[in-house]
């Protein structure tokens, strides 16, 4: 029964970061301010989601491949992010900046 | 006002989507379309007439095998279209693939994809397999090779991936999902029944599960392998510049 609650609490917690996560990518100004909120989602939502389910679980054979799956959901997402980033910052994409005098600031570039 | 408009048509499409959802039959109800016509037959009769346990594989490989073929078949003459259009590269050269991003590609996203793209088609291997028992088949298997390969070709270039799977590899492997249908279902009339039987009327009736589990097997991997060589010749004929940069060895 406390398993129960635990895991569910942990996946609620999963799925308000991938909340976060989505609220930022639409609602950020620029290129690397909607990526601090989007690589949140799968480091910390997916895995707080994936280490529910291994509460959940239990010691069975399900925990191993759930410890795999983490493994590789933050190895590769880890790498995205920052190919993303560095792309970004290569090609001079301008940061946002808060104009002076306008009410919505930054352009949706 | 324009706002307004855009949410009084929000509105009307939710009350008319939310109409269509009442109106759908419930789910999981006994009675619905989908669950009295023919379904009902596959799931009872399955286990003993396609002898596979994954009631999936035994419909899409048994009892629809004419149209997985039809599929197969429609894989195949996408990568004949793209090859009348785009051309085959000439035997034993390989084409540059110029990088026109800007920004070459880090150390970090290299040793990442050395180190995935192994485990990636590991995973399509057990993809492949596994088809035969769980979620998975050949299908599946052969994208996840294509995508692996994709990501491949795009950090490290077409030269090295044209390297890794030459020409040569891909040619004859290129036909594998529909020749190995094919052999199947010529098999089956050897076997003394229709084209595409898996259980041979003239073998020993004892033999027939083991029978089925082979040629179903057979087959997806011929569907895998097939499936994965079309996509990666189909990507690195889009890919590939004009000039050639090398002779094979």
């Amino acid at each position: 029964m406390a398993k129960d609650i635990v895991a569910g609490a942990l996946c609620c917690v999963g799925t308000f970061f991938f909340l976060l996560g989505t609220t930022g990518l639409l609602r950020m100004p620029d290129v690397f301010t909607r990526l601090h909120p989007s690589t949140k989602c799968d480091t910390l939502g997916a895995c707080s989601i994936i280490i529910g389910m291994a509460v959940h679980s239990g010691w069975s054979w399900e925990l191993p491949k759930l410890v795999i799956i983490a493994c590789f959901l933050l190895l590769s997402s880890a790498t995205c992010g920052h190919a993303i980033g560095r792309s970004a910052l290569r090609r001079d994409i301008p940061y946002w900046r808060k104009k002076t005098g306008e009410v919505e600031g930054g352009d949706g570039s | 006002m324009k706002n307004l408009l855009a949410l009084l048509f929000i509105a009307a499409l939710a009350a008319l989507l939310l109409y269509v959802v009442a109106n759908m039959p419930p789910m999981g109800d006994p009675e619905n379309p989908t669950a009295t016509h023919v379904i009902p037959r596959y799931l009872e009769g399955a286990e003993e007439e396609t002898h596979t346990v994954n009631v999936i594989t035994g419909i899409i490989l048994n009892y629809r095998g004419y149209d997985t073929m039809g599929e197969v078949t429609v894989i195949f003459t996408a990568l004949a279209a793209a090859l009348a259009v785009l051309g085959r590269e000439r035997r034993g050269r390989i084409y540059a693939y110029v990088d026109r991003s800007g920004v070459p590609s880090s150390v970090i996203v290299r040793t990442m994809v050395r180190f995935l793209v192994p485990l990636i088609v590991l995973f399509s291997v057990y993809t492949i397999l596994h088809g035969e028992i769980s979620p998975g088949g050949g299908f599946q298997g052969g994208a996840i090779i294509g995508g692996s390969m994709i990501v491949f070709t795009t950090i490290f270039g077409l030269y090295e991936s044209s390297r890794r799977i030459p020409q040569k590899v891909r040619f004859p492997l290129e036909g594998a999902a529909v020749m190995v249908f094919f052999l199947v279902g010529v098999l089956g009339m050897v076997g003394g029944g229709d084209f595409l039987t898996y259980a041979w009327p003239k073998a020993a009736a004892a033999l027939h599960p083991a029978l089925v589990t082979w040629l179903t097997v057979l087959v997806e991997i011929g569907i895998g392998l097939g499936g994965a060589m079309v996509l990666t010749s189909i990507l690195f004929c889009m890919i590939r510049e004009e000039e050639e940069i090398a002779v094979v060895a």
